[in-house]
């Protein structure tokens, strides 16, 4: 199985820093996130407090990517987490999507080739400042 | 009332991906994704926005916020203003004092909040992906929905078009996304008049 991320939602880090100050904040929500999309400091801050079984905040956003699969191997990751959208591209390629709440809980739940590429794509190549979550999850 | 789209998943990346495919842009939608912040609607408005399942929603809390000068912080149906604004405002004055009273007996906010009427403003974040957005246009931008979620939806509605003119020029209500009205004896009767409106929202 190959997994490649593709794309992301603009920014997707000030956006689940946002989500989780406006739950608690006076601010409104936009003043929130314009003040924290210029400061990768607090928002790195703000993302390596969050719980990951308060999963909500990480709903806001979703990821694609390119996924080289048989068509058993697809079933068996929509087997185990429904919330995965797969559209077929060709015979064995596809393309596949989610928000991070649910790439995380897969990661959580599962040991398996998807699990690791999931894993892998979000946490060394793209998201660095997600990093942290990796080590509350393991 | 004030909406902004925060953030997206665009799509030129996956259309690219999809043409060299041969498969059909709107498959792509679902991988799509809309950030919206809703400020300064009612709680009324979000009550009915919650009921969208498959959209996610980060909304600020009464159980952790105070809400301080209810009356400088609540929505005012026209309706309201225009027949009766006394009964309204000496209403909404006696929860305030209410409120504050609780609050300053040490109620805890989570119980204080009890008190507090759906005119209340709220703001939220609010995430649909780009099939879910579609059905929602399709609802809520209809002339039978209610005035404050359909004001929210036409914002919304001009700033996905503007991102994706492509996918969502055909996006709106039903009778305009459809050509025909799906909602039986409930019709407005003016579909012509809201296919219109939503014709030149297009070319806004």
């Amino acid at each position: 199985m190959k997994v490649e991320l593709i794309e992301h939602t603009t920014d997707l880090e000030p956006t689940i820093a946002t989500a989780v100050l406006t739950t608690t904040s006076k601010s409104r929500p936009s003043k929130l996130f314009h003040k924290l999309r210029g400061d990768p400091n607090r928002v790195a801050k703000i993302l390596s407090r969050i719980e990951v079984q308060h999963g909500s905040v990480f709903d806001h956003n979703r990821l694609c990517w390119r996924v080289e699969a048989t068509d058993r191997e697809v079933l068996d990751v929509l087997l185990k987490n429904r919330f995965f959208t797969f559209t077929r591209l060709d015979d064995s390629i596809w393309l596949s999507s989610s928000n991070l709440r649910t790439a995380i809980r897969y990661i959580q739940d599962n040991r398996d080739a998807f699990s690791e590429a999931l894993s892998e794509s979000i946490f060394d190549i793209s998201l660095k400042s997600l990093g942290g979550l990796r080590v509350k999850m393991s | 009332m004030r909406v902004e789209l925060l953030s997206r998943m665009p799509s030129e990346k996956l259309r690219d991906l999809a043409s060299s495919c041969s498969v059909d842009e709107h498959e792509l939608l679902t991988h799509l994704s809309f950030t919206f912040a809703v400020e300064g609607i009612s709680r009324a408005c979000s009550h009915q926005l919650v009921r969208h399942r498959l959209a996610s929603f980060s909304q600020k809390s009464q159980r952790y916020v105070e809400v301080k000068k209810l009356d400088e912080h609540v929505v005012v149906p026209e309706t309201v203003e225009e027949r009766a604004p006394r009964a309204f405002r000496g209403f909404i004055e006696a929860a305030s004092g209410a409120y504050r009273e609780l609050i300053d007996s040490s109620v805890p906010k989570e119980d204080a909040r009890f008190i507090l009427p759906n005119a209340t403003e709220t703001s939220l974040l609010v995430t649909m992906d780009g099939r879910t957005i579609l059905h929602f246009f399709g609802l809520r931008c209809c002339n039978r929905s209610q005035w404050e979620i359909r004001a929210m939806a036409d914002e919304m509605l001009r700033m996905v078009r503007s991102v994706e003119p492509d996918l969502y020029g055909k996006a709106g209500p039903y009778c305009y996304q459809l050509g025909c009205c799906p909602e039986g004896r409930f019709s407005c009767g003016l579909m012509d008049e809201v296919v219109e409106r939503y014709r030149s929202l297009a070319d806004e």
